[in-house]
């Protein structure tokens, strides 16, 4: 057996989970049902209720929805520029290379969560959502993943490779997509993909968690959706008060859980042979 | 390389301008924003006095006053005063209190990635405590950052921001952000990854057999490097402690930057990413002196070779 088979299995069933959930999250979470409050697992499954008797399972779907696209979105932006860092590096187009590693420098001059909290703060509120923050993150990230990417083109010889299977008789399209983008870049840029989707999916809960701490309105998704950083806070509760609200910290954390499994085990799945 | 002062030279150009740009470029947001920003002090709706107001923070003018008041002011210490949050309140003061925390808060985050940079460099690390932190540096910030802050309030009380529980709170938030997301891990695979590179090199291995030390032939060779790397992770913990300090209960820049960006306070953003900015130029200028001093001890060649004296 193809032992990265495991892992891509992994992968698309954690990536599955995530767009079905988000797929079919409710609009709106259900009524309050007081007797259900802070029902465990087995009172409400399959997760249990939160302080009104609503359930934890509209919580999941419904963060899974706030995250799924934007993350995507976020990851093929990055494996885009990813893609293309290595192409050029492989195509030696020195100027063009050299003017990208310099915009780089300054595009990463940053502390990439300022530039992302200016972005939250300017974008007009029709368009609030997590989509340009995590348009925004993956940006910020580019130069670090082209930078990879050349690298691993310069590793193979650079343009001297591409001459070497052009004499080889190989069409450039060929030469370029199969040999190059598929063969050899293929690790990196669906590494680097993977690890900033689960970058977007930990800035959303990160900054909705603090919104909702804060009780203003959250950069990330509009006041009817719940975020997975919703079931954060109402675990933590359990943690310095007593409040039997264990189980939603536990759910909270073990979806974390998934999308972290979800990015290594892309990473593996891809990895050179 | 012959040219080998492009590149300092690029990052102190940069340096000199990210704290310039940064409060232009939100300055020019704010007025690209559809509406009158004065709208945003005093909507029309909820208060009325806007042009008087608008006369107060420069913002009756055009862009280009503004920016220009504003900047004279903040050369002078002056970084006006909030807008929405605690409205009114001056930002320099605030400042003076937040950025000493944030740098102490990142001063102790950064033990743990110089540690993590040492233990890189001696490649001594076994490969499997290298995947145990690798898989403690997934654990997102968040995560930690709230076991640390319950840890603070069952220990010091929910309340508690003064003394030792001050202490516990920043030690907290820097044990944070020095192992979350991948900040230790990186800092020891990043390190040892470059140094065994370089020690793959046909020069290093030429050295060894005329009975000299590895380390003191690779170092000079990837200092430039590491110091870029040194700079990427100091940016990484940067924005990492935006987080954590709202998390646990740390007044810091990040939490003020925060606060700003949550209640639409355009005036509290502008002096915080800018200070943010100046932490960044000034990463910059140490990533460039360490690339000039390393090429002109590297330079400095024998007599004979590489033409010296």
């Amino acid at each position: 057996m193809n032992p990265r088979l495991p892992f891509a299995l992994i992968a698309i069933s954690c990536l599955l989970i995530m767009l079905l959930a988000a797929g079919f999250a409710p609009e709106h979470l259900a009524e309050k049902v007081p007797e259900l409050k802070w029902a465990g697992p087995a009172g409400l499954p399959p997760f249990g209720a939160d302080d009104g008797g609503r359930a934890l399972l509209d919580y999941a779907m419904q963060g899974a929805r706030v995250v799924a696209v934007p993350s995507l979105i976020a990851g093929l932006v990055v494996a885009g520029f990813a893609t293309l860092g290595g192409v050029l590096r492989a195509m030696g187009v020195g100027w063009l290379d050299r003017m990208l590693q310099a915009g780089g420098e300054v595009v990463g001059a940053l502390p990439r969560m300022v530039v992302v909290l200016v972005v939250a703060l300017v974008v007009p509120d029709e368009w609030r959502g997590l989509l340009p923050l995590a348009v925004t993150w993956a940006l910020l990230s580019a130069p670090g993943a082209m930078d990879e990417a050349a690298a691993v083109a310069e590793r193979l010889g650079g343009s001297r490779f591409v001459e070497a299977l052009r004499a080889h008789g190989y069409s450039a399209r060929r030469v370029y997509l199969y040999h190059i983008v598929a063969l050899n870049l293929r690790p990196v840029v669906v590494r680097q993909a993977a690890e900033v989707m689960m970058q977007v999916v930990f800035l959303e809960i990160g900054l909705s968690y603090i919104a909702e701490e804060e009780n203003q309105a959250d950069f990330t998704h509009p006041a009817n959706l719940k975020s997975w950083a919703n079931l954060l806070k109402l675990g933590y509760a359990s943690l310095v008060v007593d409040v039997p609200s264990g189980h939603a910290l536990a759910l909270g954390v073990a979806l974390i859980g998934v999308v972290a499994v979800m990015s290594l085990a892309l990473g593996r799945a891809v990895s050179a042979r | 390389m012959k040219q080998w002062w492009l590149r300092p030279a690029v990052r102190i150009g940069a340096a000199l301008l990210l704290p310039v740009v940064v409060p232009a470029i939100i300055t020019l947001l704010l007025w690209a924003l559809p509406g009158d920003p004065v709208s945003i002090i005093c909507p029309e709706e909820l208060c009325t006095g806007g042009a008087a107001l608008a006369e107060k923070w420069n913002l009756d003018r055009g862009p280009l006053h503004f920016y220009g008041s504003w900047l004279g002011g903040a050369i002078g210490g002056d970084f006006g005063a909030t807008w929405r949050w605690q409205a009114g309140t001056p930002i320099a003061g605030l400042m003076a209190e937040s950025t000493p925390t944030t740098l102490a808060l990142l001063g102790f985050a950064l033990v743990s990635v110089g540690l993590g940079t040492v233990v890189g460099a001696s490649q001594r690390l076994p490969r499997r405590a290298l995947a145990v932190a690798q898989v403690v540096g997934l654990v997102p910030g968040i995560v930690l950052a709230l076991a640390g802050a319950a840890w603070i309030e069952l220990t010091y009380g929910a309340a508690s921001f003064v003394g030792p529980a001050a202490w516990a709170r920043l030690l907290v938030g820097a044990g944070v952000i020095g192992l979350a997301d991948g900040a230790l891990s990186g800092a020891v695979s990043g390190t040892d990854g470059l140094f065994r590179a370089e020690s793959r090199q046909r020069y290093v291995g030429i050295a060894i057999l005329r009975g000299e030390r590895v380390l003191s032939n690779t170092l000079p060779n990837v200092t430039p490097a590491l110091a870029g790397q040194l700079r990427a992770r100091t940016l990484h913990l940067l924005s990492g402690a935006v987080i954590v300090e709202a998390v646990v209960g740390i007044d810091g820049l990040g939490d003020l930057l925060l606060r700003g960006a949550l209640h639409q306070d355009f005036g509290l953003v502008l002096a915080s990413a800018t200070a943010f900015a100046v932490f960044s130029s000034v990463l910059l200028l140490g990533q460039a002196a360490v690339e000039i001093a390393t090429a002109v001890i590297v330079r400095r060649a024998p007599p004979g070779v590489l033409g010296g004296p």
